[in-house]
């Protein structure tokens, strides 16, 4: 909980809360003002109505029907208006207020606010107790001429009860509404920053369990496709990007264990038995060791540079490339080897959109692949190079023998490093070329498929192996 | 050649350093970059063979500097890193070729030699657009070979393989070497690829003359010589 408040979401919904509170107090300001001050106007124009009446009475016919006039407008009671004349003597002539309010003889002229008590009368007339009333009034002194000596003071007043429990209500609103502003801005507060924080948390507990050694944890998606959700997704690339670096470090130093610790082994043991034998062993012994050596350096150079084309050191160099110009290139390379080992090599070339790529990379996948076919497709007598336009305009580069081919149960795995089928293993070689080959295809988001060159041969020794690498176009990501 | 060999690993610099000299060469050995810019400083040398990694002074800022105070001598950078931006950078640091550890001691004496006869050659000699080697002459102006006067038709990459050559004549050209600058390629098929255009370049300049000018050396690559 104090995680929560300590949110930069928490603490902007707070201020939030604090605007938003204000604007509805200045609304509730204005609507009291609106509604009380209306009622207040109204109470003093009513007052000074009554005034003028009384004013224009007195000048007309006197003080003697003033108050005659007053005894009978306050003969019933009512309970809205209240009226009193009082002598010069400073006795009360007529009225229903008991006295004159103290506060009438300061304000003169003037508005005031003031309170009386009163008794109140059961149905028979009886006195069964006293009550207060608050009323405003406005006081006036009469003259029958502007230096007349005699005066009267003339008090008109009206209950403001009514007002006052208007005004109480308005106020009561208006603080149930603050009140309610306040507590809905917290609780919308509080949910929205702990949904954006559970979020954050996901992170977090994502970023503690890759620290703790996880590496395969990725930070859950909502899916809502917001800015929090866009981030996830970056930084789960990030960390498949990271795996991937390390599973190529944990893979290089296990493949250099198990590649490179038999030849060395091998090599101590013939060294080992060197040392007793005579001149002739010696020097054939030095021999074997020297070719091992080169073979071991050979796979070590393959080994490191799967590795570090599958870490995407690669990406640096990637640009558009024309693989026809490529294909070209490297038919020209091979086609005195291909003859020499008793094969056709066909170039067939298609126009194609242009991929981004690696012209060496590439180059070397091809190699690769004709590499293979020259040394596994025995007794075949074609190989065919071939780049082309295949489905959804991607350009497709591939190639072809007539040689005896792959099971389909074999296809997946050739790909893996180290496997090398068992009809194989007499040919030489690290067993890494395909790996490479995949790798290179990782790094161009290119696709590698395996299938059949001829299914309907009837022959099944010519069925042959068709390898293809699949680009995908290059205007996209 | 007077060759500086600026190397921190003891071993394998006493392995290349004796190898030069049976191949007589004079090589001179600084353990790290400093005391190899000292040695570059005050010896004349006809070539560099550079460490890219070096204990205080990196293989890459010590060619820069030699190349800053108007050194030019011709220098190849030895380097684990082998990626094309590792050779590119070392190409722009001032270095004339690049080889990746682990290598062969006949690939270093190779280029090694190669970057000699660079250096010796003066600025001026680079428009050469003829080439001798026994009877044999290649002219880069109107891109014709001749043997004995008689004209031999070849192929564009004929040409430029034989070109290449013969800029090397009696020098040993290995394979990487003929595929990194003809084909411009860095890496190694396992197909003998080379080996079938040399051999198909061969029957074309040396059948039916008496004298073979094309010569296979064991382990280590090709030569174009008239010497026996």
């Amino acid at each position: 909980m104090l995680r929560l408040f300590r949110t930069t979401s928490f603490r902007f919904t707070l201020v939030f809360v604090l605007l938003f509170t204000l604007a509805v107090g200045v609304l509730g300001a204005v609507v009291y003002r609106a509604s009380f001050g209306a009622a207040a106007r109204q109470t003093d124009q009513t007052i000074d109505g009554e005034l003028a009446v009384l004013a224009d009475l007195f000048a007309e016919s006197g003080a003697g029907m003033l108050t005659r006039v007053i005894r009978q407008r306050t003969a019933w009671r009512d309970d809205s208006i209240y009226m009193l004349i009082g002598a010069p003597s400073g006795a009360v002539l007529a009225g229903n207020l008991t006295a004159l309010p103290p506060e009438a003889l300061n304000t003169e002229g003037g508005f005031f606010d003031f309170a009386f008590e009163r008794p109140i009368l059961d149905a028979a007339g009886r006195e069964i107790g006293i009550e207060q009333r608050n009323a405003r009034g406005k006081v006036m002194r009469f003259r029958s001429a502007p230096d007349a000596e005699q005066s009267f003071l003339v008090v008109v007043a009206r209950d403001i009860a009514a007002r006052d429990d208007l005004r109480a209500s308005l106020v009561n609103v208006l603080v149930r509404m603050l009140a309610a502003t306040v507590a809905l801005g917290v609780i919308i507060g509080i949910l929205f920053s702990r949904s954006l924080l559970s979020q954050v948390e996901a992170v977090s507990r994502t970023a503690r369990a890759i620290r703790g050694g996880d590496l395969t944890r990725r930070i859950p998606r909502t899916g809502a496709g917001d800015e929090l959700d866009h981030l996830s997704g970056n930084l789960n690339a990030m960390l498949d990007q990271i795996e991937r670096l390390m599973t190529g470090m944990r893979d290089i130093s296990d493949n250099i264990a198990h590649d490179l610790r038999s030849p060395l082994t091998r090599i101590r043991n013939r060294l080992t038995d060197a040392m007793k034998g005579d001149a002739d062993d010696k020097e054939d012994a030095l021999r074997a060791t020297l070719d091992d050596t080169e073979r071991m350096l050979v796979t070590f150079n393959a080994l490191l540079s799967i590795a570090r084309i599958r870490s995407g050191e690669s990406a640096g160099v990637m640009a558009p490339i024309d693989l026809v110009a490529i294909a070209e290139e490297m038919a020209e390379l091979y086609e005195p080897a291909a003859q020499d080992a008793g094969f056709e090599l066909v170039l067939t070339t298609a126009p194609t959109p242009p991929v981004n790529g690696s012209r060496e990379l590439v180059s070397q996948a091809i190699a690769n692949f004709l590499d293979n076919a020259l040394k596994y497709a025995e007794g075949g007598t074609r190989i065919e190079l071939k780049v082309a336009r295949g489905a959804r305009g991607k350009a497709e580069l591939s190639v072809s023998d007539d040689g005896p081919g792959v099971d389909a149960d074999d296809r997946a795995r050739i790909l893996e490093r180290y496997v090398r089928l068992e009809t194989s293993r007499t040919t030489q070689g690290s067993g890494l070329g395909l790996s490479l080959v995949a790798a290179i295809a990782q790094a161009h988001g290119a696709k590698i498929t395996l299938q059949d060159a001829n299914p309907s041969a009837k022959d099944a020794a010519r069925r042959g192996l068709r390898i293809t690498m699949i680009f995908p176009s290059a205007d996209r990501k | 050649m007077r060759i500086l060999l600026i190397e921190d690993d003891a071993e394998a610099a006493a392995f290349a350093a004796k190898g030069l000299r049976e191949a007589g060469h004079v090589v001179d050995h600084a353990l790290d970059g400093e005391a190899g810019h000292k040695m570059a400083s005050a010896g004349d040398y006809d070539a560099y063979v550079v460490d890219r990694m070096l204990p205080k002074l990196d293989g890459l800022a010590l060619l820069s500097r030699r190349r800053e105070e108007g050194d030019e001598t011709p220098a190849l950078f030895l380097s684990a890193l082998g990626e094309v931006d590792d050779r590119v950078s070392g190409l722009k640091a001032g270095g004339d070729d690049y080889l990746v550890k682990p290598y062969a001691f006949q690939e270093l004496l190779a280029r090694v030699e190669a970057l000699g006869r660079r250096g010796a050659a003066p600025a001026s000699a680079d428009v050469t657009t003829r080439y001798q080697v026994g009877d044999l002459e290649i002219d880069l102006i109107t891109r014709t070979v001749r043997r004995a006067s008689k004209k031999i038709d070849l192929q564009p990459r004929e040409f430029r393989l034989l070109e290449y050559l013969m800029r090397h004549a009696r020098q040993v050209v290995t394979r990487t070497m003929l595929l990194e600058n003809v084909w411009e390629y860095h890496f190694d098929p396992q197909t003998n690829v080379i080996d079938v255009h040399i051999s198909r370049l061969r029957s074309k300049i040396d059948k039916g003359f008496d004298k073979a000018l094309l010569k296979t050396v064991r382990g280590a690559g090709y030569t174009i010589s008239d010497i026996d």
